[in-house]
């Protein structure tokens, strides 16, 4: 038997004290491994808003807003220069047109709502897709006016895995069948929304007409998105070509990071001065990252007032036991024990009850860190969703008018807080166990004082 | 070994006034004797004990051991010295409760430097020489009598052939009989093991019995035969 026996054996010299001990260690070393789980799991969260989220910056030419202005269209020049500017990962470019029922063979799949017949009640009749509503003939005969359709929406992209809907946001494109088109081609092809696809009875292989041209459906997508599932998906050079339009209506730039969105949006402001309006998700993002942040320093505090309270536990714990054990080390010291052995003793059996706890603790903290840090997280997103209420814009569309400018929701940011999962990595697992550790260290530093302080002279004094 | 004490002055600051424990003793044990000291409660015996297993420092005075002066040893010398040079035996026995018999020897055998492996045969053999049987050995403090435990408490301070044993009322807590059993067991032992021993105790028969007898009164040897 060394000392090391000893130290362990000694732990368990009490059974009932002990079990208290370890019972209430366990929970505060459980209570540090969710929190650091929980603490690791945001942050985790939060790399990625910041790589992903909060990167996108909207460029829409000046003077439009979702479904009204006008202006002119950003150039081939513009988009180069964005792509190449500080701290952009990606930028493309896309055009959007409308289709009136003098374009195309195509049906809307839409219904003409009270809305749309006010929105289209300012159409002229020079516009090669939308009749006015009256017009007057010569010699002053009034012409019947056509009916009015809903318009069909195109959009010319390099990138149609995704398509711009209402609010701005880009929306993933699911093929339902065929297959995709290459955007960066200038070919008579499209793909077509399931809804406008049905309503036509298109299919893969299929053919339309637009623009006088006939097109080739090469595959029917769906977003899960009313509107642009009732729309049309080109490559950008073909829009431009049967628009006759060299520039795009929306420019979607993607940012290496969402720290760097603000100098990239400054960046930008300075390249385009006022040919567009650039709208970015940051302070929206930024609101759900800071939400998350909280989150985080919350369960950092909650590790180092768990690690504190376990330190104490084992402290006091261990005072205790010094007090009790008093003449038992004046004994040993008086048989030949040095301060160091025996002080190694009582740290041996404070790292015992502590390595039972943590054991217990750590299965107790994995049990319970997903719960945790989900209740964390649920707090946290509904004190968001009362303080961040950002509407999503958007609207019909027009040749140089885009998608227009886009919002990031509150359900949006909620959404991102919630979406938070449990995330116990090894690097969690050795920051647990190293506080574990110290947490024994510093309990029982005080106590191995106490100990040098024992004079073995004490136990004759005490006969 | 031989033990010569000289001048030994032990005082104690208190807050009502410096307390003498000891005032300039002075005396000497050749080797091999089996010496007492005899004398009140309050009278310094187990002060006077504490010096010599350098438990504690004097005021002033020498104290050698082997012609080694252990009032100016170090800490650790301290240390080195007790567990080498002295044997210690407790009224109150003072063995380590969640320990065996057997380990509480083998305690004092590793503090001694003995290898490990040769411990445990070290242990049996002074179990046995002290009378307790193999049963007897495997069992922890509270589950053996007042004579078995000094016993044990005996074979510990024999453990690494100490130059001189220092037992504080080795008979006090035990009934006459058992007491006597015990002080023939030490008095064997001086002689088997050539070790000096200095004993404090009240009972004047058995001081009666020893080599050498001094009696402490106020700090001070009166008296010796």
């Amino acid at each position: 038997m060394n000392v090391i026996s000893r130290g362990a054996r000694n732990a368990l010299r009490s059974p009932i004290r002990s079990g208290a001990i370890i019972i209430m260690l366990a929970i505060s070393i459980g209570l540090i491994v969710a929190m650091l789980v929980a603490r690791s799991s945001v942050n985790a969260k939060i790399t990625e808003l910041k790589a992903n989220t909060a990167t996108a910056i909207t460029v829409s030419p000046a003077g439009i807003q979702g479904g009204m202005g006008s202006g002119n269209l950003l150039t081939n020049d513009q988009l180069k220069k964005i792509q190449t500017a500080t701290h952009v990962a990606s930028a493309y470019g896309s055009l959007t047109d409308q289709l009136g029922s003098s374009d195309t063979n195509l049906t809307s799949s839409l219904t003409l709502g009270s809305f749309g017949r006010r929105q289209m009640r300012f159409e002229s009749s020079d516009s090669p897709s939308t009749p006015p509503m009256s017009s007057l003939g010569e010699g002053g005969q009034q012409f019947p006016r056509p009916a009015m359709t809903p318009h069909i929406s195109v959009t010319g992209t390099t990138q149609p895995t995704t398509v711009t809907g209402a609010g701005g946001n880009a929306l993933a494109v699911t093929l339902t069948s065929g297959a995709t088109i290459n955007g960066s081609s200038s070919d008579l092809v499209a793909l077509v929304g399931t809804d406008l696809a049905t309503k036509n009875s298109l299919s893969p292989g299929s053919t339309f007409t637009a623009y006088g041209k006939t097109i080739t459906v090469k595959g029917i997508y769906k977003t899960k998105n009313t509107f642009t599932d009732s729309g049309i998906v080109m490559p950008l050079a073909t829009v431009q070509t049967l628009a006759g339009e060299t520039g795009v209506s929306m420019i979607n730039v993607t940012a290496d990071s969402s720290e760097n969105v603000a100098s990239l949006v400054t960046t930008l402001k300075s390249q385009l001065g006022s040919a567009a309006d650039i709208t970015s998700q940051q302070a929206q993002a930024q609101a759900s990252v800071d939400s998350l942040k909280s989150i985080s320093t919350l369960a950092t505090t909650g590790v180092v007032d768990a690690a504190i309270a376990g330190a104490v536990i084992i402290l006091l714990m261990m005072t205790i036991v010094v007090r009790e054990r008093r003449r038992e080390i004046g004994v040993i010291k008086a048989i030949g024990g040095t301060n160091f052995t025996v002080a190694t003793q009582f740290v041996v059996e404070a790292l015992t009850l502590t390595i039972i706890s943590g054991i217990i603790g750590f299965a107790l903290g994995v049990a319970v860190s997903g719960g945790i840090t989900q209740a964390l997280v649920s707090n946290q997103s509904a004190t968001s969703s009362n303080t961040s209420s950002i509407p999503a814009q958007g609207g019909t569309t027009r040749l140089g008018r885009g998608f227009g400018a886009g919002g990031f929701s509150s359900r949006q940011v909620r959404s991102a807080i919630q979406s938070v999962t449990r995330s116990a990595t090894p690097t969690v697992f050795a920051s647990a166990i190293g506080i574990t550790l110290l947490i024994a260290i510093i309990g029982s530093a005080l106590p191995a004082w106490l100990i040098s302080r024992v004079r073995p002279a004490e136990v004759l004094r005490t006969e | 070994m031989s033990l010569t004490v000289t001048n030994v002055t032990k005082t104690y600051r208190t807050s009502s006034g410096d307390v003498h424990a000891l005032s300039d003793v002075s005396f000497s044990v050749k080797t091999g004797e089996f010496a007492s000291i005899i004398g009140k409660s309050g009278s310094g015996k187990s002060t006077l004990l504490s010096l010599l297993g350098a438990l504690d420092t004097p005021s002033s005075g020498e104290i050698d051991v082997d012609h080694q002066n252990i009032t100016k040893l170090s800490e650790r010398q301290q240390t080195h010295y007790r567990a080498h040079k002295i044997g210690f035996v407790f009224q109150h026995y003072n063995l380590i409760p969640n320990l065996t018999a057997l380990e509480n020897v083998m305690l004092a055998l590793e503090f001694g430097g003995m290898p490990s492996r040769e411990r445990r045969d070290r242990a049996v053999q002074l179990l046995e020489s002290v009378g307790l049987d193999t049963d007897q050995q495997q069992r922890k403090p509270n589950r053996l009598s007042g004579g078995q435990q000094q016993r044990v408490s005996i074979a510990r301070a024999l453990a690494n052939h100490p130059s001189l044993i220092l037992a504080d009322e080795p008979t006090g807590n035990l009934d006459s009989e058992t007491g006597k059993k015990i002080f023939d067991l030490l008095h064997s032992l001086s002689r088997t093991e050539k070790t000096t021993i200095l004993a404090v105790t009240h009972d004047l028969d058995i001081a009666g019995k020893t080599d050498r007898t001094f009696t402490l009164k106020d700090g001070k040897i009166t008296t010796h035969k």
